[in-house]
């Protein structure tokens, strides 16, 4: 791919793909932390 | 030197010293809270952008550059980890860190650590070393400054630092963190424009990335491999997992990045702010070092490998866009150089001047110490930058290979691990500063193949794993820590209780909190 290795081109494409998968798990699991917004006007 | 280089820089400064002069305006220099903190204003889009700008810095532009002109792909390895840098912060540390930094009152990065792990001993042990690496960490933001400036411009080096060194200080005294934050926002839109022209610009002028390869590749096929030039890193697996670790988790232990947490408006501005950090990140994060990599084509004949964007730009582009991508660089350079300064400044002046030399310290001399500091600091980066500049990968690699190894495990096992009490904190700091400060001077790199940064990491987490474990009854962690901690790992509101916990314990700190609650009541 690109003139590159296979190794290579795991390196460039698969990182950042990887780290997609990451960030759009992490906003899925983290769906209720907007119960927290609420956090400073509850505290007298 | 080209006129339109320099109107552009001026617009850029003109533009960077507004936002400053807003910041002041808005009253974020008025209390220590508003200065240090931006009062906890700061959204989602400005802090992954002010996260990502800060531990983006001259390196970006001047060692990764370096790094791809002189070893080729392998240098992908430090941007494999980079990219996620900054939603993994931000997942693992982000909200639960933004809510017991606020139940605890805690102001800077070292005073959370203190009431996290209670002792004076770790706030002078932190703040020390901190003072000192990110003076390090400063002086190469000064040294890349003035010689990209000298170099595109063709203003005599030490003119170039002092402008550049001028500016930064003009405006971090202007606005505090409020400044910082925005003109972070500003500056890391520059940079992913400069840096994406740059890219854009080199690639088509070798005909396409395939075609850029194929020259690669007959010139020396190693080049593309993931093994660097010659193969010289074939089987160092110990460097390979210290050049992901360093840029991926190593942020979370960098005392002026994990500030960003403690400013967020509210903890769950860590999610969407996740999301903005991995798309900036994958544009700008490998952009640089492919930049550096495109270079050995386009100036084969390169004396200075970290000089490699500097010189692409002024061969390949027009000086209306040279100008840009000068813009961009100065970006990456001064808003990690500002927040470097103001982070220094404010720990120096809180955890060791107010914590040590004077407690009844007023707001107001808090602040006019901080800048004191901030202002001795950039004197002395001048000086050294202008007589003796060591190279700036140097300083970069050094300077954050011994905060991530120092830091890391104190503040991951202060949210997510109840056991982490003080002597393990305390024993982990010295153990990773030191591991990772022998290794680099020892030459342990060579002889073991392992990176600092990953002998560091490994021996202040088990350090902190043994040492807390073995002093639990010694020294347990105290019930109103754990208390805290507990409601900062609940999913929901902080307990009104904590608002009286910290009147009865903390005293200055719970005035500050007071007034974020109180602006927090007028906003909600």
């Amino acid at each position: 791919m690109f003139g590159l290795p296979i190794e290579t081109a795991l390196l460039v494409f698969g990182f950042p793909l990887f780290w997609i998968l990451y960030t759009i798990m992490f906003l899925v699991v983290t769906r209720d932390w907007a119960r927290d917004s609420a956090a400073d006007d509850e505290v007298p | 030197m080209s006129g339109t280089v320099i109107s552009f820089l001026v617009l850029y400064y003109v533009v960077v010293l507004g936002i400053g002069y807003w910041a002041m305006r808005r009253g974020a220099g008025e209390d220590l809270e508003g200065y240090l903190l931006g009062g906890r204003q700061v959204g989602p889009l400005p802090t992954a952008l002010t996260l990502q700008s800060t531990s983006m810095s001259g390196y970006m532009f001047l060692g990764a550059g370096g790094l791809g002109f002189a070893q080729g792909y392998w240098a992908l390895w430090y941007a494999a980890g980079d990219i996620g840098g900054g939603v993994l912060n931000l997942s693992v540390i982000g909200r639960r860190m933004r809510k017991l930094s606020q139940i605890f009152g805690a102001l800077t990065a070292i005073e959370y650590l203190e009431k996290r792990y209670p002792s004076p001993a770790i706030r002078l042990f932190a703040g020390i070393l901190t003072v000192f690496l990110l003076g390090f960490y400063v002086l190469a933001q000064l040294i890349a400054g003035g010689k990209g400036m000298a170099l595109v411009t063709g203003i005599p080096y030490p003119a170039a630092l002092a402008i550049a060194v001028g500016i930064i200080l003009i405006y971090t005294f202007m606005g505090g963190y409020l400044a910082v934050a925005y003109t972070d926002f500003f500056q890391s839109l520059i940079m992913l424009v400069g840096v994406m022209w740059i890219v854009i610009a080199a690639v088509s002028e070798l005909g396409g990335l395939t075609a850029a390869n194929n020259a690669i590749a007959e010139l020396d096929p190693t080049l593309l491999s993931i093994w660097g030039k010659d193969l010289g890193f074939q089987g160092q697996w110990g460097v390979v997992a210290g050049a992901l670790l360093i840029f991926s988790i190593g942020y979370m232990g960098w005392p002026h990045v994990v500030t960003r947490h403690m400013a967020m408006t509210k903890p769950a501005t860590a999610r969407r702010a996740g999301l903005w950090a991995t798309l900036w990140n994958l544009f700008f994060v490998p952009a640089p070092y492919l930049v550096g990599i495109m270079a050995i084509l386009i100036l084969p004949g390169l004396d200075d490998p970290e000089m490699a964007i500097f010189e692409v730009a002024g061969k390949l582009l027009p000086a209306a866009v040279t100008g840009l991508v000068m813009a961009a660089i100065m970006a990456a350079i001064m808003s990690t150089a500002d927040s470097l300064l103001l982070q220094t400044g404010s720990i120096a002046s809180r955890d060791i001047y107010e914590r040590f030399i004077n407690p009844k310290a007023s707001e107001t001399q808090m602040v006019w110490v901080s800048r004191g500091l901030v202002f001795a600091i950039a004197v002395i980066g001048y000086v050294v930058a202008l007589v003796e500049p060591p190279t700036v990968f140097g300083i970069v690699i050094f300077a954050t290979s011994v905060l991530g190894s120092a830091f890391l495990p104190a503040y991951v096992c202060a949210v997510w691990w109840r056991k982490a009490n003080t002597p393990g904190a305390l024993a982990s700091m010295i153990a990773g500063a030191l591991v990772s400060f022998v290794w680099q001077y020892a030459g342990l790199v060579e002889t073991t193949q392992v990176h600092p940064m990953l002998a560091g990491v490994v021996s202040s987490t088990v350090t902190m794993v043994i040492v807390s474990l073995a002093t639990q009854k010694m020294s347990p962690v105290p019930p109103h820590i754990l208390d805290a901690l507990d409601a900062s790992v609940a999913v929901g509101p902080i307990p009104g209780r904590f608002a009286e916990a910290s009147d009865l314990s903390l005293a200055n700190e719970a005035a500050a909190i007071e007034k974020t609650l109180d602006r927090g009541d007028r906003h909600g």
